[in-house]
């Protein structure tokens, strides 16, 4: 690849990915929790939210995160900072998009671990603290990853969210696929092919290792 | 040990329980057997003694719920070693090994819970709620998870180990071979707890119908006191006036539930309570052999022993004369 730029956005790319990844999972695992475990009102109406963006078009998403968080949005106007076309936008847009397929891997991870073991490790004294790190995460580790994985992936390959709130901008905004995108544009064959890919084996990897992780999930379950 | 928990949710429940030795809490499923043990455990809300207002993993109580969840990451001696966390690590190992040799299966020390049969998971399950050295242990159900045909060798060891070791400990079953074999039955029903007291007391004097059905009366009839004499009491049935044994709560003109078990139907030449029927469905179970003696619109359940069968060689839809024992033939009000 000889284009400089390339490597300036795959760095990026990874960096949105990465921070991504990591937030759901802070925001995700809670979630999660609630999700495969709680009876509460109004359930249902959540699940679909966080559902939604498997069906909504991306530019739909991006459009909203956009009016949220352009210049006049609302929040600039109640906290006076504007998050479009920065880093932390692609961030909150990729969050909002993965979202469901990190939820997905952290909830049936959640589902399929059963209760008694965490009611029996508090008769036997753990607080919640240990029945979190010596009960749970030991036992769904590979789905909690598999699902980080997935969204990782996805987050990737994002084109529209990322492009509407992002705006492509070379250097700042502009990730891998929109960069595929431009060079195609531009008739750059090459190089786009070169991009395509790498994506394709990126990606092809992370979900080979998606699929080894649940074999060993299930190999693991009694 | 005296228990007295009042629950709201999952059922509604309130009750006072004695637990001296091995106490079985016998009843059919639904009845709220397993939430008991859960809100003494501390696992779902509830008010009342002892432990009241603690969490649960500052209860003194060792939790067994019916598939015994072994953590399945951990080996057999690391499961027992979890209550031991205060531990440091040598100590802990031994002990928890300590734990596993009073169960009789330290070799399976290093094995995870896929690699065990269900008896043996049982036991680490055992040993890992003893090694928190509780102050009453919750069984939930020590049986059904057990093959039946293996049940005897399986838990009969378990049972005389944990006999042994003097810890009240309630055991909420269905299962009336366990029951059986506690030192104390509480009979819970859809009514709440109906009847406590030895295991002997309850399977041979239940107080009500629905009692004497868990324990495993099959020959329950209605029937009216005609009158009393001296220690007997004479009773009209569908299987005609029966001399019974006199409790002292009955009078004459009453209406009562008479009762008789399977096993205690005999071919007696006793002059009392003489019954004539047609034998029919005879089958082996085990080495006894089950069958009805079919009295007009009654049928009559028996149980008899192998040699019994070699002396009577009964065969369907023959005639059949029994005696029912007076002495065994067991009275409840009707209510």
């Amino acid at each position: 690849m000889d284009d400089p730029a390339f490597w300036q956005t795959l760095r990026l790319t990874l960096e949105v990915s990465l921070v991504t990844t990591v937030i759901l999972l802070i925001l995700g695992l809670p979630l999660g929790w609630v999700l495969a475990h709680k009876r509460f009102w109004g359930k249902r109406v959540l699940e679909s939210i966080v559902l939604l963006p498997l069906t909504l078009p991306p530019t739909v998403l991006g459009f909203y995160l956009l009016l949220l968080l352009g210049q006049n949005g609302p929040i600039a106007q109640t906290f006076g900072f504007t998050w479009a076309f920065r880093f932390e936008g692609l961030v909150v847009g990729s969050v909002l998009f993965s979202l469901p397929f990190a939820l997905n891997g952290y909830r049936e991870a959640f589902r399929s671990l059963d209760l008694d073991l965490i009611q029996t490790a508090r008769t036997l004294g753990a607080g919640w603290r240990r029945v979190w790190l010596e009960v749970i995460l030991p036992i769904t580790w590979p789905g909690i990853l598999s699902g980080s994985i997935l969204a990782f992936a996805h987050t990737l390959g994002e084109f529209g969210v990322v492009l509407m709130v992002g705006g492509s901008i070379p250097g700042k905004t502009q990730l891998v696929s929109i960069y595929i995108y431009d060079q195609v544009q531009a008739l750059q064959f090459g190089r786009a092919g070169e991009a395509a890919g790498l994506l394709l084996a990126v990606s092809f990897v992370l979900v080979y290792l998606v699929r080894t992780l649940e074999d060993v999930w299930r190999s693991r379950m009694p | 040990m005296e228990i007295a928990y009042a629950l709201k949710h999952p059922v509604r429940l309130e009750l006072k329980l004695q637990v001296q030795g091995f106490t079985v809490l016998l009843g059919e499923s639904g009845v709220g057997k397993t939430s008991l043990l859960k809100a003494i455990a501390g696992l779902i809300p509830a008010s009342g003694q002892p432990f009241s207002g603690l969490r649960a993993e500052k209860r003194p109580v060792g939790y067994l719920p019916q598939h015994f969840a072994l953590f399945p990451h951990l080996r057999a001696w690391q499961n027992v070693a979890f209550p031991l966390a205060h531990l440091p690590g040598p100590a802990r190992k031994q002990k928890a090994l300590a734990y596993l040799e009073l169960m009789g299966i330290a070799e399976l020390a290093e094995r995870y819970p896929r690699q065990m049969s269900g008896g043996q998971q049982q036991r680490v399950a055992l040993a890992r709620a003893l090694a928190k050295e509780p102050q009453i242990l919750l069984l939930d159900e020590p049986t059904s998870a057990l093959d039946m045909a293996t049940r005897e060798e399986v838990f009969g060891g378990v049972l005389e180990r944990l006999k042994s070791l003097a810890l009240p400990t309630l055991a909420a079953s269905h299962d009336q071979w366990l029951a059986q074999r506690a030192h104390r039955v509480a009979v819970l029903t859809r009514h709440g707890l109906v009847q406590q007291g030895s295991a002997e007391e309850v399977f041979t004097r239940p107080k009500r119908l629905e009692v004497a059905r868990l324990v495993g009366f099959r020959n329950l009839w209605g029937g009216v006191v005609l009158r009393l004499e001296g220690g007997w009491v004479w009773v009209e049935t569908p299987l005609g006036v029966l001399q019974a044994a006199r409790p002292d709560w009955v009078q004459a003109g009453q209406k009562v539930w008479l009762g008789i078990r399977s096993e205690e139907v005999f071919t007696l030449d006793t002059p009392q309570n003489r019954v004539l029927g047609r034998v029919c469905q005879l089958r082996w179970q085990g080495l006894r052999l089950r069958g009805q003696l079919v009295v007009g619109e009654v049928a009559l359940d028996f149980l008899l022993p192998r040699y019994k069968q070699t002396q009577l060689g009964l065969t369907e839809g023959q005639q059949l004369e029994v005696a029912l024992e007076p002495r065994f033939l067991h009275l409840m009000p009707a209510s």
